[in-house]
């Protein structure tokens, strides 16, 4: 089980932790041997991924082709600083454009189940992703949006400048900090208990009373939105936008990041995998250049023997610590059934 | 008359490129329906199919004594015909070894096992980049199915010819696999009910792997047909996956006629709309499949099955 159905404090000591963690980062990243690049870039895909997990880990719907939502937020912040500069309103625009889309493809996809949502989420993806490319005199093609400068932005009695990694990196952290509170408000919400009763058991959820493809809807519409913030902010970091995020290998990284944590068993889940899959991606690469062969292998690695990633890990362990090895096998016997 | 023969060559085109879609669906629906896993790794078989073959017809080997230079002083039509043998017998064997690991994820959740050919799709291509390079390569086909011929004053090129002819031949041996012999009845029976087949006494494990390898090597198959049209790079493989994705979902899952269907239809609307706005041409295959599954949301032909669950 994700959460007690009792319902959950609004915020917790893990949750605490993680936050001290995450803005003390600039502070001690560099004796750490990390830049501060670095975490603006988990940041965000942290973002992207607890959004994500919305849908895979909590509703048990596959999508393949979330890198969609991610990749219009990109281009709509992008589009919308090349006309107006001013960041929270590119941030708002990059959200509501994502949502949008998403809520249109989520008409199709909300009555789908199994197989044939993923397919069909592979099918939208590869759809965004080919119009991203061929409108060139909207996105600007293969090379994307280019040269989306970094603002600063005025709050009349100071202002911030992006161009820092360190300033920037503050606010993607307290947006980060924004959306694990609604995001764990969310889940723990009667709203959360029925998106965990379709994944369950989507006939069981529909007989008990929830109008499931209404649910299903709304949570791939809130996902995607989520994406779109974290496509914005990908696109103010890397000052561009560009369709590779879109492709279906963009989208099934996430997919791994939030398994690879273990976004079924844990809302930390995503939050592991996303640090895990960045750090991987630069220690692996910084030693060898076809780092996407070993992240693959050990993804493979992870599916077989704990895909349960490693917040299941952890568990284990913790379980073992305590002294009750028996404590986590039933539950995930008695989940297996349930599935 | 005129519009139609100017049309023909596009036509042919197309469904060249369909009934190769369809093989390629075929293997894919076929593992679907007995092992109920998407296998996201198929598009990596296909192309490791080309690769594969390419080093059978021309293992480039530079000092290689009586053996090898008596290979190849056989002709290409030969060694083309060995490659076309042997080649997709390396993918089912791929395949296999595949299908060993996967075994780990079943009775688990079904993402598990998806997701687990998504990290195999990932190994495959880079494995495949780390031994030929990320450059384009080129395989090889014999004269006599290169080239171009003229009819009613259009220009039709023969290998299009060759690959349609080539993609009716091995649907129809698949077809009369499944449907005329014993082990078809099994496989058929497998992918009705699993649990049923096993209980009749029937080695389940060894015909998984079985089928996982057959439709591996049909991957393979149309990976060496395909290539030398689309052109041999390591993520060639993509290109061949959504399609067969867009086929399955379009004809219905677990469906071979639907199969052979989505797979014509994605290739005419791939080959039509080519002819005229080249650019949108991969679109019109999503559309197609938007347009049918808002009508009918389980494909063309397909059943309400256990995937669904």
């Amino acid at each position: 089980m994700l959460t007690s159905p009792r319902g959950a404090p609004l915020v917790n000591v893990q949750m605490l932790i993680f936050f001290a963690v995450l803005l003390s980062y600039p502070l001690w990243a560099s004796s750490a041997g990390l830049y501060q690049y670095l975490g603006v870039e988990i940041a965000i895909f942290v973002i992207y991924a607890l959004g994500f997990n919305l849908l895979l880990g909590y509703t048990g719907l596959p999508s393949f082709g979330h890198g969609a939502f991610l990749g219009v937020g990109a281009y709509a912040y992008g589009l919308w600083q090349s006309a107006f500069p001013n960041v929270f309103a590119g941030l708002l625009i990059a959200i509501v454009c994502a949502g949008l889309s998403a809520g249109i493809v989520a008409l199709f996809l909300s009555h789908r189940r199994g197989i044939y949502f993923a397919l069909m989420t592979i099918a939208f993806g590869q759809i965004f992703w080919f119009l991203s490319i061929k409108l060139r005199w909207i996105t600007g093609g293969e090379d994307g949006l280019l040269n989306i400068l970094r603002p600063e932005i005025d709050f009349r009695f100071t202002s911030i400048n992006l161009s820092s990694n360190v300033s920037l990196f503050y606010l993607v952290a307290i947006l980060l900090i924004a959306v694990i509170l609604i995001l764990w408000r969310v889940v723990h919400s009667p709203f959360g208990t029925a998106l965990q009763a379709i994944r369950m058991n989507e006939t069981r959820a529909r007989f008990a009373g929830h109008r499931v493809w209404l649910i299903k809807w709304s949570v791939f519409t809130l996902s995607g939105a989520i994406a779109g913030l974290a496509g914005g902010l990908l696109c103010i970091t890397q000052e561009s936008a560009y369709p590779d995020v879109m492709s279906l290998h963009a989208s099934g990284f996430v997919v791994m990041m939030t398994l690879i944590g273990g976004g079924f068993v844990s809302f930390w889940g995503p939050v592991v995998g996303a640090i895990v899959f960045i750090l991987a991606r630069d220690v692996i690469g910084a030693w060898t250049e076809t780092w996407l062969l070993w992240y693959g292998l050990l993804f493979m690695a992870v599916m077989i023997v704990e895909p349960e990633g490693v917040v299941g890990v952890w568990r284990r362990i913790e379980a073992r610590l305590k002294g009750k090895t028996a404590g986590v096998a039933p539950v995930s016997a008695a989940k297996r059934e349930a599935v | 008359m005129d519009f139609l023969n100017n049309l023909l060559p596009h036509l042919l085109n197309g469904l060249a490129l369909g009934l190769l879609f369809a093989l390629i669906a075929l293997g894919f629906t076929l593992i679907v329906s007995v092992m109920e896993i998407i296998n996201l790794a198929h598009g990596s078989l296909f192309a490791l199919g080309a690769y594969v073959a390419m080093v059978i017809i021309n293992p480039g080997f530079t000092d290689s004594g009586a053996l090898g230079s008596y290979y190849m002083s056989l002709p290409l039509g030969l060694r083309y015909v060995i490659a076309l043998v042997f080649a997709p017998i390396v993918i089912a064997i791929v395949g296999f070894g595949l299908e060993i690991i996967l075994r780990r994820t079943y009775g688990k959740k079904k993402e598990y096992g998806l997701l687990l050919t998504f990290g195999a799709a990932l190994v495959l291509e880079e494995i495949i980049r780390l031994i030929w390079g990320p450059a384009e390569q080129f395989l090889p086909t014999p004269d006599a199915i290169s080239g171009a011929f003229i009819a009613h004053g259009m220009i039709y090129s023969t290998y299009r010819v060759y690959a349609m002819c080539f993609g009716i031949f091995a649907i129809i041996m698949v077809w009369l696999f499944l449907e005329k012999t014993p082990y078809g009845a099994i496989i058929k029976a497998g992918a009705h009910d699993s649990e049923m087949v096993r209980a009749l006494g029937i080695n389940l494990p060894r015909l998984q792997m079985l089928v996982f390898g057959f439709g591996a090597a049909l991957a393979g198959i149309a990976g060496i047909i395909l290539t030398p049209i689309w052109g041999l790079r390591p993520h060639v493989g993509i290109d061949a996956t959504i399609p067969a994705f867009l086929i399955i979902v379009l004809g219905g899952i677990g469906s071979f006629k639907g199969a052979v269907t989505g797979g014509i239809l994605v290739g005419l609307a791939v080959g039509l709309t080519g002819a005229y706005a080249s650019d949108w041409s991969l679109l019109s295959m999503y559309l197609l499949l938007i347009a049918v599954l808002t009508f009918r949301s389980r494909g063309l032909f397909g059943k309400k099955t256990a995937l669904e669950a």
